[in-house]
């Protein structure tokens, strides 16, 4: 009898164990504003990191990854207790997860959400707020063993991503060998934006390249490029600037990716770097509120660390303004 | 089994819980293939979905030799060919080296030199796979491009891939393939000595064709493990559709094509989303009739020799 009462205890035990792991996620947290302090930067609130709880879940853009991630660091290192999660999925899938699923509290994108995905976002209640953060230079980049190609047009960039087989049939002057590609999955940001820009928005030249890699993770493409003389890629500036020491960034017509072309617009591959969120979210979530408060606060103290360029304080401003609207009343 | 009657202290009648154990054992085998077919059904439904979808032929799909679902090619060529490649490179280096361990084990290592071997062995199996991708791509590719030229061998490329795989199903191989020769009956050993063969002519023209079914069996048991291997492959085979019949050049595998859309391409309702299920399918096809076809020839073996 002993024993059978010991494989009932044992059972129950094993039981209330995953019953308990249940009925811990479903405590409701605390609503509060109480992270808000006196004063205020660029006219936000200031924020408390110490005071805010709760757990934030962002997904998106791989390119806005290390900026995100950047600024979650000096979050928590200023007293934030949360757990915050930074999915590097790609912006297309991180709007999905945020319009259709409405499992993310922000989505990251570096380019401007599309007319579908706020229809998505309206059938589950959600209205996405766009906060700009930055600029980036998506990068064109070879290995540093590639001693010949220093500069492509956008034409050249073109045939590069297609229809070439080696090198030479991109510049005569080039050797004849086939070119190895490496570039973002499809649903990237950045794949869509370089479509859009040297194709005219097809994917199709670019899906149909022979030799081609595609992966959302950033580290793969770099890792892919490296490799070889004659591999080719593109992808964020940040995933260059981390490795410098072993690519070599390409000049698009003539012009190079420093910060004083991506200021005064003329790189041709400069694009913006966004946040999106919903005010209802915002508001039942403080802690979502003041994580993108924190952001866009101090972001541009951070942005060339990471690796991207500080947009325009007007930009910024605007996200400001948009954040300064969806709380009004709230603290 | 022994009938116990009356009031004897060990009569069934009196242990009502080995009833309840019984029961909650049965269930638990029961949960265990509700979750297999469970598993199956939703393949089945999702591929379903995959099919359904105008763009898509069946005939086109075991045809094509373009896969890009994004831009409607949808030939499944190249993925497989990629998963046969490794799967093949895999089995090339995993069959001999594991039939040779195994050999040895069973035949003629002392049990001084078993009692270190098999452990060894046993902690090639508890490596973790990704582990096992990692050492593909920073030790094999790197070693592969230093004996054949960089120029030759691509930085991911199905040969290195292939060859961590055959690895990884080395112990698999090695220990199965063991239990495969000590089991074949020791008259047959005794019977060749007698005849005057040496234990070398014993193992390899006796033990060996003795234990073919049972070894034929863990042969497709491994080849199914290794086409159905993932992180490897993720890691170290390439991440993009290739049909190419050169190991040394990067292409996805199924799993690999899984995995990278899932890591992140998901947009659910997608083509290329439900792609991924009708390739699952795929794979549950070839490993489950691989294991179905394994089971059949061990038990032939059975009956050989009991």
């Amino acid at each position: 009898m002993k024993k059978v009462v010991l494989v009932t205890m044992l059972f129950l035990a094993l039981a209330s164990l995953f019953a308990g792991g249940k009925s811990e996620q479903s405590t409701p947290v605390a609503n509060s504003f109480a992270w808000v302090e006196e004063g205020t930067i660029h006219g936000l609130p200031m924020v408390n990191p110490l005071k805010v709880t709760g757990n934030i879940i962002t997904a998106g853009s791989s390119t806005v990854y290390p900026l995100s991630e950047r600024m979650a660091e000096r979050f928590k290192e200023e007293g934030y207790r949360g757990v915050i999660t930074i999915d590097s999925i790609g912006s297309g899938a991180g709007f999905e997860r945020f319009t259709v699923a409405g499992e993310t509290d922000i989505a990251n994108a570096s380019r401007p959400i599309k007319a579908k995905e706020i229809d998505a976002a309206k059938s589950i209640g959600r209205t996405p707020l766009e906060f700009r953060v930055g600029t980036d230079a998506l990068a064109v980049v070879v290995s540093k063993a590639n001693t010949f190609a220093k500069n492509v047009t956008k034409e050249e960039l073109a045939r590069l991503f297609s229809t070439a087989t080696t090198w030479k049939d991109v510049n005569p002057s080039w050797p004849n060998e086939p070119i190895q590609r490496f570039i973002p999955g499809t649903d990237s940001g950045t794949f869509d934006y370089f479509a859009e820009e040297i194709f005219a928005s097809n994917p199709e030249p670019l899906l149909s390249a022979k030799n081609l890699q595609l992966s959302e993770d950033d580290n793969i493409l770099v890792q892919g490029i490296k490799g070889s003389p004659y591999a080719v890629g593109f992808f964020g500036y940040a995933y260059y600037a981390e490795n410098e020491a072993s690519l070599n960034i390409l000049s698009i017509n003539g012009v190079e990716a420093v910060k004083a072309n991506v200021d005064n617009n003329t790189y041709p591959l400069a694009r913006p770097l966004f946040l999106y969120s919903d005010a209802a979210v915002m508001r039942s979530k403080p802690q979502v509120a003041a994580f993108i408060d924190f952001y866009l606060s101090y972001v541009n103290e951070e942005v060339i660390k990471v690796g991207y360029f500080p947009a325009s304080e007007e930009a910024i401003d605007k996200g400001r303004k948009l954040w300064l609207e969806a709380m009004q009343g709230t603290y | 089994m022994i009938q116990h009657v009356g009031n004897h202290p060990f009569g069934k009648k009196h242990r009502p819980h080995e009833v309840v154990i019984e029961t909650l054992l049965f269930l638990f085998a029961l949960f265990s293939i509700l979750i297999t077919v469970g598993i199956a059904f939703i393949l089945v439904r999702e591929s379903f979905l995959f099919f359904a979808d105008p763009d898509v032929d069946l005939l086109g799909f075991l045809t094509g030799k373009v896969w890009q679902p994004m831009i409607g090619l949808f030939g499944f060529l190249p993925l497989l060919n990629a998963t046969l490649t490794t799967s093949l490179i895999a089995m090339l280096l995993g069959i001999p080296l594991g039939l040779f361990v195994a050999i040895y084990l069973a035949e003629y290592a002392s049990d001084r030199v078993r009692g270190f071997l098999k452990p060894t062995l046993e902690v090639l199996a508890g490596i973790p796979t990704i582990v096992y991708g990692y050492f593909a791509l920073t030790f094999m590719t790197p070693l592969l491009r230093s004996i054949f030229g960089e120029n030759r061998v691509d930085i991911y490329n199905t040969a290195s891939a292939g060859l961590v795989i055959g690895i990884l199903v080395l112990p698999m191989i090695a220990t199965m393939a063991e239990d495969a020769i000590t089991s074949v009956p020791k008259d047959l050993r005794l019977a060749a000595y007698a005849l005057g063969g040496t234990s070398i002519e014993t193992t390899f023209k006796v033990v060996i064709p003795a234990a073919l079914s049972g070894l034929s069996a863990t042969f497709l048991l491994a080849l199914s493990r290794a086409i159905g291997e993932t992180m490897v492959v993720a890691l170290a085979a390439g991440a993009g559709p290739n049909l190419t019949a050169n190991p040394f050049k990067a292409a996805e595998t199924i799993t690999g094509y899984i995995v990278r859309i899932s890591g992140g391409d998901v947009s659910y309702n997608s083509v290329d989303y439900n792609s991924i299920f009708a390739l699952g399918l795929v794979l549950f096809v070839i490993t489950f009739t691989l294991n179905l076809v394994s089971r059949k020839i061990s038990g032939l073996f059975h009956q050989e020799y009991d």
